[in-house]
């Protein structure tokens, strides 16, 4: 025997009650662990979003559209490594419930760039430059739709219309499939040549959605997003340029504020698993008011039983925290298996978060049962006066 | 009648314990409390938004939208189809003969969040001659309608309240123009309070559509003259366009953001639900351990096991309603009114207020009395079988 | 023979409200290694109080209290728990077992004080189970057991770290005649075998009589008498 296996014999002394305590911590850490994951989804919406990475929108509204010639006067600007541009399809697969994620993009320097989110075999990629029809998928959309290389698919778009066949549907050759090269990679979308879509719709030819860019160095990030606003200042298509990690995160600030919602429930969720286990745990020591004496008697130095006390109450916010965090780990997994939603994970910093928090609520609410114990005087405890 | 009377007699005295065990009760309230204030705080946002939507719209209101565009965002109308849609049966016509048809721009332009100083999507709706006649419930509350083929705008109630830089006399630009407010409207709390409007021939030309629309509004002679429309629009090749009653256009929006926020509620008010549960059962379990000697001494006076029962769950059971109410009242009194806005699925911004209805506190009073009754019934159980004896061992 | 432990010129008070009780006052007492002493008198004469003394879980409010040459009066908490842990085994009415833990554990708890690895420590308890005829019972719990077999593990607890000195509280108190025969018997015989100098506080006459020595306590003076 030793002190642990005491401490564990006194935290299940009461089983019911233990189970109970235990119930209600995993359920707190349940929750923390899969809103904790769904921040990090959010967080990481857009892929890796480089840090050298800046996007150019029409300054009214990125829906709005840009002259395709903005692309070459953005390469001439001091500090663009390269830039693309990439038009958003509002493509559908048969039924327009059937969202597919579509963009015709400018293939080569696109690929370049976004080669940190995506792998492309080389052999698929010389087929892409060469097939004016082909169609990149992600993994994720492949797998979804069971296609593979060499399907003929056709992809509607609920936006524009094909001038040669008066429809809103465009005939492709999927030619490669889009692997992750990092986590976070969104491997549901597909891209197309963007001089396949402009040769071919009825309205909006020759213009652009957005522009990515790449900086020779993050620290110009700035100096050039400033040159390329005010090349395009007092034109009929002003621009509005920024870091794809802000563009990415205004976006989903558009959804209403994810975080605040977060953290107030878990802060409730807290708040209520701490008034409960704090609780029962000073309940549970006042009842053993007499054993701790009696452990006192015994010769137990006062620091020795504060730390067995402290002990049980971190050992019950750990036994109840852990398996929780296990199991949000889990039904993340499951959730971004069937949801597609990447970057739904729970990732070190959070989990290191959620031991810390734990370590916390285990020392909160042990700490005043544990000093009492400390405090408890021998002949009161055994009623001996 | 006198197990009756041992009832109220057990239940006095239980009640009147009550707070000797203060802090225990109160951790139960405050749990049940909390949890009834996530799941209302969800379903409140959920059934505001819900009630926006749901509340907008007419049946005598028509709207075509480019077939298979979905959203008015991405459809395009040409001006020779509105044309069209003006010969149409069963469409309501003015007094002078003419079609009561309004050709419609819809542009998303940025606004700021007055809450977070961060850009959203707005949406900027050119607006024909008789587009407001062709909303029913308009109202101008300040200032006036903009005049034709003008830079004027007009401005939601809704929109106001949440975004900056468009109170009554204010210039905003937008896109490449320079646009002033001189109107706010309100429509009953419907969607088009999150909007701006403005003269569509001068959206026209300012964002450069030429003479193109996204989508084409009329006034229906009856709600079942759609069919008419249905039919004129289908046989006409020169239309290819979809026609919703507008109630129905509305309506079809909503489902995906309520049921996205009713899916996140209930399952995090559940779980914390469990949490509260075993807080619950903790409380009641030592609520009977340190009954135990008064509900013996009962027993040995002659009550019987039931009352202990009755009065361990009626004790539950107040617990967990008080949580309940306070739950509820929490969200009344601070959350509900509240006015915020989410992305539609037209991609711009809906202003909306979180609705606390009276179904929806009953659910949250429900949850709190099941979290009470499972929390109460076993301790219950345990103090109507209570032996009479153990009460007396090891005083 | 020579002093285990003697109590000089000994005072315990209470103030409770705006009275002072005193419980004893300039009392003396001296108890040599491998005396059997009953203390006997009437409730409220200081009795338990004179036992938490000697046990070093109470102080005096003046006085000396000696222990085999060290001055218990001198030491802090934490060398006075030091020193019951190796010199002291406790015995209480109500036994006073961990709930949680079966008997073998219970009787293992003070050894966690010592070094002991846990080898040695098995085969003490063991042991100890022996003595008090339990062996069988190592693994079941408090509740499972009689009275008589609860306190039979306590005095295995209060012997297993091989103390000097038993402090029995009302021992048999809580026991039927024939039980309380056997614990006393027991008691007698880690007296006489095993050398341990027991100091018992009891109600009863007749467990009085199993005693080398019976000190009389009334209104905090001792009354000495020989027992037969």
């Amino acid at each position: 025997m030793t002190d642990f296996s005491l401490i564990l014999a006194n935290l299940f002394s009461r089983k019911l009650r233990a189970a109970l305590m235990l119930v209600a911590i995993f359920f707190a850490f349940l929750i923390f662990g899969v809103l904790a994951g769904v921040q990090n989804g959010f967080n990481n919406i857009g892929g890796s979003a480089g840090e050298n990475r800046l996007v150019t929108i029409n300054k009214i509204n990125f829906t709005q559209p840009m002259p395709i010639a903005y692309i070459e006067r953005i390469r001439s600007v001091e500090g663009v490594a390269r830039a693309s541009f990439a038009n958003w399809f509002g493509g559908y697969f048969q039924e327009g419930k059937n969202q597919v994620v579509t963009f015709a993009v400018d293939p080569e320097f696109y690929l370049d760039i976004y080669a940190t989110d995506y792998r492309l075999k080389p052999e698929d990629r010389a087929a892409f430059m060469a097939d004016r029809t082909g169609l990149l998928v992600g993994a994720k959309l492949a797998e979804r739709w069971g296609w593979k290389v060499g399907d003929r698919i056709p992809l509607s778009s609920n936006i524009y219309t094909n001038r040669n066949t008066g429809k809103q549907t465009w005939d492709f050759t999927i030619v490669g499939i889009l692997e992750p090269a990092q986590e976070n990679a969104d491997t549901s979308v597909a891209f197309f040549h963007y001089a396949y879509f402009n040769e071919s719709v009825s309205f909006g030819k020759d213009t652009v959605g957005w522009i990515v860019i790449e900086t020779t160095d993050k620290a110009l990030n700035t100096d050039v997003s400033k040159r390329i606003d005010a090349m395009f200042a007092n034109s009929p298509a002003e621009t509005a340029t920024d870091t794809e990690k802000a563009f990415n995160q205004a976006f989903v600030g558009q959804l209403g504020n994810i975080t605040l919602i977060v953290t107030l429930v878990v802060g409730a969720a807290f708040a209520t698993i701490l008034m409960i286990v704090g609780n029962t745990m000073a309940m549970a020591v006042r009842e053993r008011t007499k054993e701790i004496g009696v452990m006192k008697t015994l010769g137990f130095p006062s620091a020795r039983i504060f730390k067995m006390v402290l002990g049980e109450s971190l050992l019950l916010a750990l036994l109840g925290g852990l398996p929780a965090l296990a199991a949000a780990a889990l039904l993340l997994e499951m959730m971004r298996a069937s949801v597609g939603f990447p970057g739904l994970a729970l990732t070190l910093d959070f989990t290191a978060l959620g031991i810390v928090i734990m370590v916390a609520l285990g020392l909160l609410t042990g700490i005043v049962p544990a000093w009492n114990a400390l405090r408890l005087n021998i002949v009161t405890a055994l009623g001996r006066q | 009648m006198r197990i009756f009377n041992q009832i109220i007699a057990v239940c006095a005295i239980n009640l009147k314990s009550l707070p000797q065990r203060f802090w225990l009760s109160l951790s139960t309230v405050v749990a049940v409390a909390m949890v009834v204030t996530v799941l209302l705080s969800f379903l409140a946002l959920a059934a505001g938004f819900k009630r926006t939507l749901d509340g907008t719209g007419s049946e005598s209101i028509a709207i075509m939208l480019r077939d298979g565009s979905q959203q008015e965002v991405n459809s395009v109308v040409a001006l020779d189809q509105v044309r069209l849609i003006g010969e149409a049966p069963g469409i309501v016509r003015k007094e002078d003969g003419n079609p009561l048809v309004s050709g419609e721009l819809y542009v998303i332009v940025d606004g700021v969040r007055r809450s977070t100083g961060l850009k959203a999507n707005l949406p900027l709706r050119g607006i024909g001659k008789d587009g407001a006649a062709l909303r029913d419930g308009l109202s101008i509350t300040q200032g006036r309608m903009f005049e034709p083929g003008s830079n004027e705008i007009v401005v939601g109630e809704g929109l106001i309240r949440e975004f900056a830089g468009f109170d009554l006399g204010s210039e905003v630009r937008l896109g490449t123009g320079t646009w002033k407010v001189v109107g706010v409207f309100s429509m009953n709390g419907a969607v088009f309070e999150s909007e701006i409007w403005g003269d569509v021939t001068v959206v026209q030309s300012l964002f450069r559509r030429g003479s193109s629309f996204q989508t084409v509004r009329v006034r229906l002679e009856n709600p079942e003259a759609i069919d008419l429309l249905r039919d004129y629009v289908s046989n006409e090749p020169r239309l290819k366009l979809e026609v919703f009653s507008e109630k129905g256009y509305f309506a079809g929006q909503s489902s995906n953001t309520v049921s996205l926020i009713q899916n996140a509620g209930w399952p995090l008010a559940i779980a914390m639900a469990l949490g509260a549960l075993a807080g619950a059962l903790n409380t009641m379990y030592s609520s009977v351990a340190s009954r135990s000697r008064e509900i013996a001494t009962l027993r040995c006076l002659g009550f019987g096991g039931f009352p202990s029962f009755v009065a361990t769950m009626l004790e539950s059971l107040v617990l967990a309603g008080i949580g309940g109410v306070i739950g509820s009242l929490g969200i009344f009194l601070f959350f509900d009114g509240f006015s915020t806005s989410t992305l539609g699925q037209g991609f711009t911004q809906i202003v909306f207020t979180v609705s606390l209805t009276p179904a929806l506190v009953k659910q949250g009073i429900v949850l709190a009395l099941i979290v009470g009754l499972i929390g109460g019934f076993f301790p219950a159980l345990r103090a109507a079988r209570l032996p009479i004896v153990a009460a007396y061992a090891q005083g | 023979m020579t002093a285990l432990i003697s109590i000089q010129n000994g005072a315990k008070r209470f103030i409770k409200g705006r009275e002072t009780i005193t419980i004893f006052d300039q009392l003396d007492m001296t108890i040599e290694a491998g005396d059997f002493i009953a203390i006997m008198g009437p409730s409220g004469s200081g009795k338990t109080t004179l036992l938490n003394l000697l046990g070093g879980i109470d102080r005096a409010t003046s006085g000396s209290i000696t222990f085999a040459g060290q001055r218990l009066d001198q030491m802090n908490e934490g060398q006075l728990s030091t020193w019951r842990a190796a010199n002291v085994g406790f015995i209480f009415q109500f036994y006073n077992l961990m709930p949680a833990l079966n008997a073998a554990r219970n009787v293992e708890l003070p050894l966690l004080l010592t070094s002991l690895g846990s080898g040695e420590r098995r085969k003490r308890v063991e042991t100890a189970l022996k003595i008090v005829g339990l062996s069988e019972r190592a693994k079941h719990f408090p509740r499972e057991m009689s009275g008589g077999q609860q306190q039979r593990v306590a005095i295995a607890r209060a012997i297993v770290a091989d103390p000097r000195m038993l402090l029995c509280d009302e021992p048999t108190g809580d026991l039927d005649r024939k039980t309380a025969d056997e614990i006393l018997s027991m008691l007698q015989l880690l007296n006489k075998e095993m050398g341990k100098t027991i100091i018992m506080v009891t109600h009863d006459p007749e467990a009085a009589r199993y005693a080398s020595r019976v000190l009389h306590l009334d209104k905090g003076r001792f009354v000495e008498q020989v027992a037969a």
